[in-house]
């Protein structure tokens, strides 16, 4: 941020320019107009004049006092904090042995956590269902399906979050620099190397975990409705109740943006350290 | 036999030779310093004493046992590296600490011990400090100190001031001297600066290629070079060809060698001198002079031969471009060595 | 001191793998065995990344290449289902659909986000930090809630269709989202954040001095814009728009939620060759589905490039 804040002092204008104000205004009014009209159209009874009328909570009250909207959600939780978790671990592993034992599987490691980003969940969801629905092993078990889906998912933004703060420390340097020391190399990247890396693990994890929240294609596909996400029960709920569904997108864009705000928070603030 | 012993260390990267067969020994307490110019092999040579590297063949021996195979955190050595090695999550204490933590030295005595090291580097009051918060030159420090601390049986530093600014370079590489002696701590020190390498030192090891090129106390390697380029590493040797010097000198020299003359060992006069024994006494004109801090450096074109000479600045008997100037060579510091393909 | 151990690493691996095949004479392969062992044990944390990546990305990958190859009628390998992909009417519609939605909505995204990071690279920081706010924020709403919302507003009782109606706009009151209009006003919706949020880092390479230069070379803004500025963001742009087309080359959710499987588009179809709400056809969703990859790679190698050459242009400024 403190950059930016430079790059923003030798900007050529420090006064907005009036054509900015309104291009930008506008802009911003243009994405925000749809999530206005759901959080206004959740709290009234009916809009079909100018003005909505009828203010209201039912929509909400209702939405709290159903079951299937609090298992959704906590289906949702459950699928975000274990996928994540299990990426977590298992970068955290496999970047030990690129970083003290052979960096030369860094390439391989990058290309294959790459991949997920590039062909996103459609392709991901489907080659999972083709290759284990009706292999009648465990793998063919939709839970494990999804939970595999979603930890390859996430790879890329863990991924680089775990790299970039590798990266920011020479994690090589300080193991050797341990070794040196007396420590063995694992004990070393463990007790030097993590605890440098938690804030920039924990900002890539939380952008993780808001892609698990907002992810609609894997959960449909995989699991449709056998284990319904907060994604897949607002678009079962769409036809039959708007005015509920209103409700479920406020609640979503909220936990989202509220993941985000956190995001940004922890970046701006380890960008000024 | 020496404390620390390489006998013929050879170290590859797949095709490349970066260590070719690599002989000597330090003797305890010394503090050697592996000098020479950046990709020589000197900071591979230290790495693999350490165990940060492995040799390609040959052998390692440290106070009489043969470590080669050892791991590194096994061999009790200590290491500086060039910077950013400090764990920044640890303020200076915890640093210095860690080594003896991984010793599993009880907690009073640690306490004692890193006070003490501490002291050493001079860096009291910062001991709860976070690494970011230090200069570079304090962050060293506490590098020394936590490397000191385990009291490893040999130091290594691996150009631990080549990015710290000359002012506190000096006050360190003083510091590093008295650790060395006040500990007796046999210490080994990387570096590419020749003026470093002769303010610290009891043996220097010149590195050329992967090879050593001359090895000997700061005052004999800087005398007698043995080689084109030992005389074009250290100091800033005048060089001429054998044709070359015969001809401006009358004096002959053997063939396939290069005479070699350190600018300040030459006089320059405007008056012929009395008597010149001992010396050779060559007419030339002064074509340029340049301030050098405390020292003037004139260079005179003598015949086909152009000789920088270097004199104290004073104010007083300085010579202007285009003036004719008497050069004197001792004739025992003109250094005939064996010409070389490199330099 | 990076590389040099990084080639030692490189190193000792070969030496682990092939030292003592090679040279079984030499005197240090003997000792070298301790290490040898060592090497492996650091190499066990690698397998469970490993096994997972194989498990759920590679294996995945290689099954539909090969349902692709599979032919439907006659049960061997061949081109057959790509021939049939090719031939088909509604698999060729939902290719040349999916192009067109991403190529329109990447470049109006990119026309429009272009704009307003200029916009927002002249504003004071505090405009700018609010409007990245906004963009941070509105780049989450995508998908299911996206579609639902601009059903809300646009769809066949919607607010602005309703109102519309009232006040005679036909454009509001005959819009109808359920098509690839429909679609194509959603995508450029989320195409608009993402495009920006990719593009505001890009201006802030912009130096003051290239404006002072050019104004004291007697450029017009119209020179400074167009033979100083854009060519130096040209690699950012493209890499940017790549990352837009297959963006919403692979969006799914939100189509999915508007028009459900009525609409001839790729992620749509091959999705429902998959997951048998008719029958399931994996020959002719596995084919659809490789030609969906074959176009994401193209972009992603189309970005690779770009984003290399502007970190180079980068370095050279």
């Amino acid at each position: 941020m403190s950059s930016k804040a430079k790059a923003a002092s030798a900007a050529p204008a420090q006064k907005t320019p009036l054509a900015a104000r309104i291009f930008l205004g506008a802009c911003a009014l243009y994405l925000l107009v749809p999530f206005l009209t759901t959080l206004v159209y959740s709290l009234f009874v009916e809009w079909t004049d100018v003005l909505p009328s009828g203010f209201t909570l039912r929509n909400y009250a209702e939405l709290f006092t159903n079951s299937t909207f609090w298992l959704s959600i906590g289906r949702t939780l459950v699928l975000c904090l274990v996928s994540v978790a299990i990426t977590i671990v298992l970068l955290l592993l496999a970047m030990y042995v690129v970083v003290a034992v052979n960096r030369r599987l860094g390439r391989f490691m990058q290309f294959v956590c790459m991949i997920p980003y590039a062909l996103q969940g459609v392709i991901l969801s489907i080659g999972i269902i083709s290759l284990y629905t009706g292999t009648g092993t465990i793998l063919s078990n939709r839970m494990f399906m999804l939970f595999g889906a979603y930890t390859i998912l996430v790879l890329p933004y863990i991924y680089q979050g775990i790299r970039n703060a590798l990266n920011a420390i020479d994690a090589n340097m300080l193991i050797q620099a341990a070794e040196m020391l007396g420590c063995g190399r694992f004990r070393a990247y463990v007790q030097v190397v993590l605890p440098n890396i938690v804030s920039g693990i924990l900002v890539s994890s939380l952008l993780a975990e808001s892609i698990v929240f907002g992810d609609f294609v894997l959960a449909n596909n995989i699991a449709g409705t056998n284990y319904q996400n907060i994604q897949v029960f607002l678009q079962a709920n769409m036809a039959r109740s708007s005015g509920l569904s209103s409700a479920i997108v406020v609640i979503i864009f909220v936990v989202v943006a509220a993941v985000t705000a956190i995001v940004l928070k922890l970046q701006r603030s380890s960008q000024n350290r | 036999m020496a404390y620390i012993e390489f006998k013929g260390v050879v170290k590859r990267f797949g095709d490349n030779t970066v260590l070719d067969h690599i002989d000597f020994g330090v003797e305890k307490g010394d503090l050697v310093t592996l000098l020479g110019p950046s990709g020589c092999g000197k900071s591979t040579l230290l790495r693999c004493l350490s165990g940060l590297e492995s040799v390609t063949e040959g052998r390692i021996v440290l106070d009489g046992r043969d470590i080669t195979d050892v791991p590194a955190s096994k061999r009790n050595i200590g290491m500086v590296f060039q910077q950013y090695s400090l764990f920044p999550n640890m303020t200076v204490e915890q640093n210095v600490a860690f080594g003896l933590r991984m010793k599993k030295v009880p907690a009073e005595k640690i306490q004692q011990k890193v006070a003490d090291a501490i002291a050493m580097v001079e860096l009291t009051g910062k001991e709860k400090a976070y690494p970011a918060s230090l200069s570079g030159g304090q962050q060293q420090r506490a590098a020394l100190a936590r490397s000191i601390v385990t009291e490893p049986s040999v130091l290594l530093l691996d150009e631990p001031l080549s990015a710290i600014d000359a002012k506190l370079r000096k006050a360190l590489q003083s510091r590093i001297r008295e650790i060395n002696q006040e500990l007796g701590l046999t210490s080994i020190f990387v570096t590419h600066d020749q003026d470093e390498a002769m303010v610290m030192s009891d043996v220097i090891q010149l590195f050329h290629d992967g090879r050593i090129e001359q090895a000997g106390s700061p005052v004999d390697v800087y005398t007698k070079p043995v080689s084109e380029f030992a005389a074009s590493f250290i100091g800033s040797y005048n060089q001429l060809d054998a044709a070359v010097f015969s001809e401006v000198t009358g004096a002959m020299v053997p063939a396939g060698h290069v005479v070699a003359i350190r600018p300040e060992t030459i006089g320059i006069q405007k008056e012929a001198p009395a008597h010149t024994d001992g010396a050779y006494v060559v007419r030339g004109t002064v074509q340029d002079s340049t301030p050098r801090g405390n020292v003037l450096r004139y260079t005179v074109k003598t015949g086909p031969a152009c000789l920088r000479v270097d004199v104290l600045f004073r104010s007083f008997h300085m010579f202007d471009k285009g003036d004719e100037v008497y050069l004197v060579l001792p004739e025992h510091d003109c250094l005939a060595i064996p010409e070389s393909n490199a330099a | 001191m990076a590389d040099m151990s990084q080639a030692s690493a490189t190193l000792t691996v070969s030496e682990a793998t092939l030292g003592a095949a090679r040279e079984p004479a030499r005197a240090a392969s003997a000792s070298k065995k301790p290490h040898k062992s060592k090497k492996w044990i650091g190499y066990a944390a690698f397998i469970p990344f490993l096994l997972v990546i194989i498990g759920y990305e590679l294996l995945p990958l290689g099954q539909l290449v090969l349902d692709s190859l599979v032919g439907k009628e006659s049960g061997t390998l061949g081109l057959e289902n790509f021939v049939k992909v090719f031939t088909t009417p509604l698999y060729q519609q939902s290719i040349i659909n999916s192009v067109w939605i991403s190529a329109v909505s990447a470049i109006v995204g990119i026309i429009v986000s272009f704009l307003a990071a200029r916009f927002a690279y002249e504003s004071s920081p505090r405009v700018r930090n609010a409007f990245t706010m906004v963009l941070n924020m509105m780049s989450n709403f995508s998908g299911v809630p996206l579609a639902f919302a601009f059903m809300i507003l646009m769809g066949n009782s919607g607010v602005l269709t309703i109102l519309g109606e009232r006040w005679g706009i036909p454009f509001l009151a005959d819009f109808d989202l359920y098509t690839g209009e429909g679609l194509m006003v959603l995508y450029i919706y989320f195409q608009i954040p993402l495009a920006t949020l990719l593009l505001l880092p890009a201006f802030s390479g912009i130096r003051k001095e290239w404006r002072e230069a050019a104004t004291i070379l007697q450029a017009t803004p119209f020179d400074y814009w167009f033979r100083i500025v854009i060519p130096n963001l040209m690699p950012s742009i493209l890499g940017t728009l790549s990352v837009l087309f297959s963006n919403a080359l692979a969006a799914y959710a939100t189509a999915f939620a508007v028009v459900m499987n009525n609409y001839a588009l790729l992620p749509l179809q091959i999705t429902s060759k998959f997951k048998g709400d008719v029958q399931i056809d994996t020959a002719t969703g596995g084919a659809l589905a490789v030609v969906l990859i074959i176009l994401m790679v193209v972009c992603t190698l189309v970005n690779n490039y770009f984003t290399k050459r502007a970190s180079k242009g980068r370095e050279v400024i």
